[in-house]
């Protein structure tokens, strides 16, 4: 198992970020779609290279992790760690954990699941989460109907469910972007 | 039926019915999905990598991840530009290693699609090698990241039918 952390990670790109100072106002029109905390990011900055993609990207992005209601915030977090521990990015793994700690104060619990993976969770809202991100994540053709039970047991809606496939879906993206265009030292 | 839009037409979502409602009370996730689609398969603006050969390499991520519905858009936009030899290429699964633009970059989809972690600094530079700008190989790099985000939304929505449906 690859060593997961929420600690901070390094990541750095294989093809040149734009510069914020010398962007195209196509680019800056870009980046203003995603969202506020990481529109700096060397990661976004890179993406910038090709503005038309990232504009309804990383508008999609922030819908699918900020859009109000629904999934409570933490909810989207701890799926999308679970969902990049198992397309094994280190970096995206470190970004949600921490968010999702931040915003639960669950550290000790997303510690385990780091360290040990999703199994030993104990808390059954989020074992349910979990189990449901991993398998869309690595066997979409195989979900059915009764791999919604369990989150629907847990007391999810409809709008909860379609939050987390969302959140789900967005880190297939993610994470492959990810590991693609940089390299993640731990 | 609903022809505007990819998914709920690959699924049958009726209009007006309690999943199409469902969907649409996340209106921003429905219309840069959309977007999304449209600056990457068919950009006003293709830079060095064509149509074509973003409609190829979609076709071959959706046959890897094991979606022939979604497999079967993408083929059919090549139909409609002629383009049989591009479906040839992306159907080849057997990993044979042939030589020419195309073949060079459905291997990169390969990689990114089911091993994202095996790209390196050498995989990059090939691609600057054979003319891709920094923004052509980012474009590439988010069409074939963009499919599997599609998979996993019909895989989950159809999941959600099944469950109306019981």
């Amino acid at each position: 198992m690859k060593r997961f952390t929420m600690e901070e990670v390094g990541w750095t790109p294989r093809i040149p970020p734009v510069q914020a100072e010398t962007a195209s106002p196509a680019q800056l029109a870009a980046l203003e779609a995603c969202p506020p905390a990481q529109r700096r990011s060397t990661y976004f900055l890179t993406l910038a290279q090709d503005p038309a993609s990232l504009g309804e990207r990383g508008a999609l992005f922030n819908s699918v992790m900020y859009a109000p209601r629904g999934l409570p915030r933490a909810d989207r977090e701890f799926s999308t760690a679970v969902v990049s521990m198992a397309n094994g990015c280190v970096y995206c793994t470190s970004v949600h954990a921490r968010r999702f700690t931040e915003l639960s104060k669950q550290r000790e619990a997303m510690q385990r699941v780091l360290d040990e993976g999703h199994a030993v969770e104990t808390d059954p809202r989020r074992r349910a989460i979990a189990d449901f991100s991993e398998k869309l994540t690595l066997t979409p053709g195989a979900v059915s109907a009764a791999d919604l039970a369990p989150l629907r047991a847990v007391g999810m809606d409809d709008l909860e469910v379609l939050d987390l496939i969302h959140s789900i879906a967005m880190f297939a993206n993610a994470n492959r972007l990810m590991q693609s265009l940089g390299e993640t030292e731990g | 039926m609903n022809p505007d839009d990819l998914v709920e037409d690959i699924l049958g979502i009726a209009p007006g019915s309690p999943l199409a409602e469902l969907r649409r009370r996340r209106p921003e996730a429905l219309r840069h999905a959309e977007g999304a689609y449209r600056e990457l398969l068919t950009p006003d603006d293709a830079g060095n990598v064509s149509h074509t050969e973003r409609a190829a390499l979609a076709l071959r991520v959706a046959l890897r991840e094991g979606d022939a519905a979604l497999a079967a858009r993408f083929r059919a936009l090549l139909e409609k530009a002629g383009a049989e030899e591009s479906i040839m290429l992306a159907e080849d699964l057997s990993d044979g290693v042939m030589e020419g633009r195309l073949p060079a970059l459905l291997r990169y989809a390969d990689m990114v699609a089911a091993k994202p972690a095996t790209v390196t600094q050498e995989t990059i530079d090939a691609l600057s090698a054979m003319g891709l700008t920094p923004r052509d190989i980012v474009a590439v790099t988010q069409l074939v990241s963009f499919v599997p985000y599609q998979v996993r939304l019909i895989a989950g929505l159809r999941a959600m039918q099944g469950e109306a449906a019981a």
